[in-house]
């Protein structure tokens, strides 16, 4: 076979994987390296659910062959809090009852974060966060709290001063 | 479903990989409507030449009288480039509605272009500008306008061992403006049942039609500039009764199909109104230009 060994850093931490051509980057990080936050389910970029971070933005590991990110930082939901120390988006979706499912929210809380992110100290109007995160669908649509949610820590992201 | 994956690492060193798996290799950029393909099993390419690297592809240049945008520019990096909010705010709007964000951090222009689909949104914008595309080859470099450049649904005049290096729009003149409309099924993540994109200049100190540029995606085998309409308009006052009457025009000259998304007909009734909105909106920002 054809395979190669594909260098890449999730959530800060360095790994040599094993790769064929053919793997998308959602394979490498659900079956190789175990993040099962990301998400699996259209396979062709329309839903959102597999949404991780590229070298910070947000993109679709779905549709990404490995290769295509060699030597790239990846960030997935596991990387951006944890229990004791949640990130404010996290934080604000359990206090807006945004998390009906949850099958959307890790994709659905990346999305955000790379919005909020690329306007660090800004507060987006509900339109501008309806825009950001049309390519993340939320099956139950419970949208409405999501985007609470989104305003409520972007919010608390411009006070506390920032990206977090 | 096996392929290699390459990584050259100059534009010279993918013309001749190209070459040399010539033909069953195939250039990936973005990617993201490649690895559908595939995926689909639509194609089948024994080879995949990874582009998105190459360096001297990406970013927007600016001289005195034009653009050059790199093949590898992404929707998201057009979305938010400041001298684009003026006169050429078509290009910001066609960039914000192609997929998602996700899409748009990975999707190149380059892909979009020599994809050549009839429902590409970006593409009517940059005919409407007049683009003119700059491609490498085994055999050094060429210049292309994009009018040319297309020839059928999914065909170009691209070589298969060719790559688009850059695109160059012209500055418009004072007086200018351009709109980009599109109607999907949805507001969202969707693919245009009719698109349109206009470029108007009025003349000097006139409310005449100096020169007009329409362009129309998802009513013909391949994106179209609507000669016809563009013709009637020069010297035209710019009122509500001449854009009607283009919109009329327009509608006359596309040849869509009926398919999962509209019927001919209803396409055809798009095709008129909606060049007329896009022309309504390029007069109402050639006001602003002039307040």
């Amino acid at each position: 076979m054809n395979r190669k060994i594909l260098n890449i850093v999730v959530n800060g931490e360095s790994h040599q994987v094993l790769i064929e051509p053919h793997w998308t980057l959602l394979q490498v990080l659900r079956n190789e390296i175990g993040m099962m936050g990301t998400k699996e389910n259209c396979l062709e970029a329309e839903c959102g659910v597999c949404t991780v971070l590229l070298d910070g933005k947000a993109v679709n590991s779905c549709i990404l062959l490995a290769g295509q990110v060699e030597g790239c930082s990846i960030t997935t939901i596991e990387g951006i809090g944890d229990p004791e120390h949640l990130h404010p988006l996290q934080q604000t979706f359990i206090e807006c009852g945004a998390v009906q499912c949850g099958y959307c929210i890790p994709g659905m809380i990346l999305t955000a974060k790379s919005f909020l992110d690329e306007n660090p100290g800004s507060r987006p109007s509900r339109d501008e966060i309806r825009e950001a995160i049309a390519g993340t669908l939320c099956r139950c649509t419970g949208y409405s709290k999501i985007i609470d949610a989104v305003a409520t820590a972007a919010e608390r992201m411009a006070i506390s001063g920032g990206s977090q | 479903m096996s392929f290699d994956f390459h990584r050259p690492a100059t534009v010279t060193e993918a013309v001749d990989l190209a070459q040399r798996l010539f033909p069953t290799a195939r250039f990936i950029a973005g990617g993201s409507d490649i690895v559908i393909q595939i995926n689909r099993k639509k194609i089948d390419p024994s080879h995949l030449i990874d582009v998105a690297c190459l360096p001297g592809l990406s970013g927007i240049a600016e001289t005195s009288d034009e653009f050059t945008l790199g093949a590898l520019t992404k929707y998201h990096t057009i979305e938010t480039h400041p001298a684009f909010a003026g006169s050429l705010r078509a290009l910001i709007e066609a960039a914000s509605v192609i997929g998602g964000r996700q899409v748009q951090n990975i999707a190149t222009i380059g892909g979009n272009i020599v994809n050549a689909s009839p429902a590409a949104d970006f593409v009517p914008v940059l005919l409407a500008l007049d683009a003119v595309l700059d491609i490498t080859g085994p055999n050094g470099s060429r210049s292309v306008p994009l009018q040319d450049f297309i020839v059928g649904p999914g065909k170009t005049s691209l070589l298969p061992v060719e790559i688009v290096t850059s695109i160059r729009l012209a500055k418009l003149p004072a007086r200018s403006a351009t709109a980009f409309v599109k109607e999907g099924r949805r507001r969202a993540m969707e693919i245009s049942v009719v698109c349109v994109a206009a470029c108007l200049t009025l003349e000097a100190g006139g409310s005449r039609c100096a020169s007009v540029r329409l362009a129309i995606g998802a009513a013909a085998p391949k994106v179209f500039r609507a000669k016809a309409a563009e013709a009637y308009l020069e010297g035209q006052l710019a009122d509500q009764t001449s854009f009607a009457e283009a919109g009329k025009l327009a509608a006359e000259e596309c040849a869509p199909i009926s398919d999962v998304r509209a019927s001919a007909d209803y396409r055809r009734r798009l095709v008129s109104i909606m060049v007329e909105r896009a022309l309504t909106a390029c007069f109402e920002r050639t006001g602003e230009e002039r307040r």
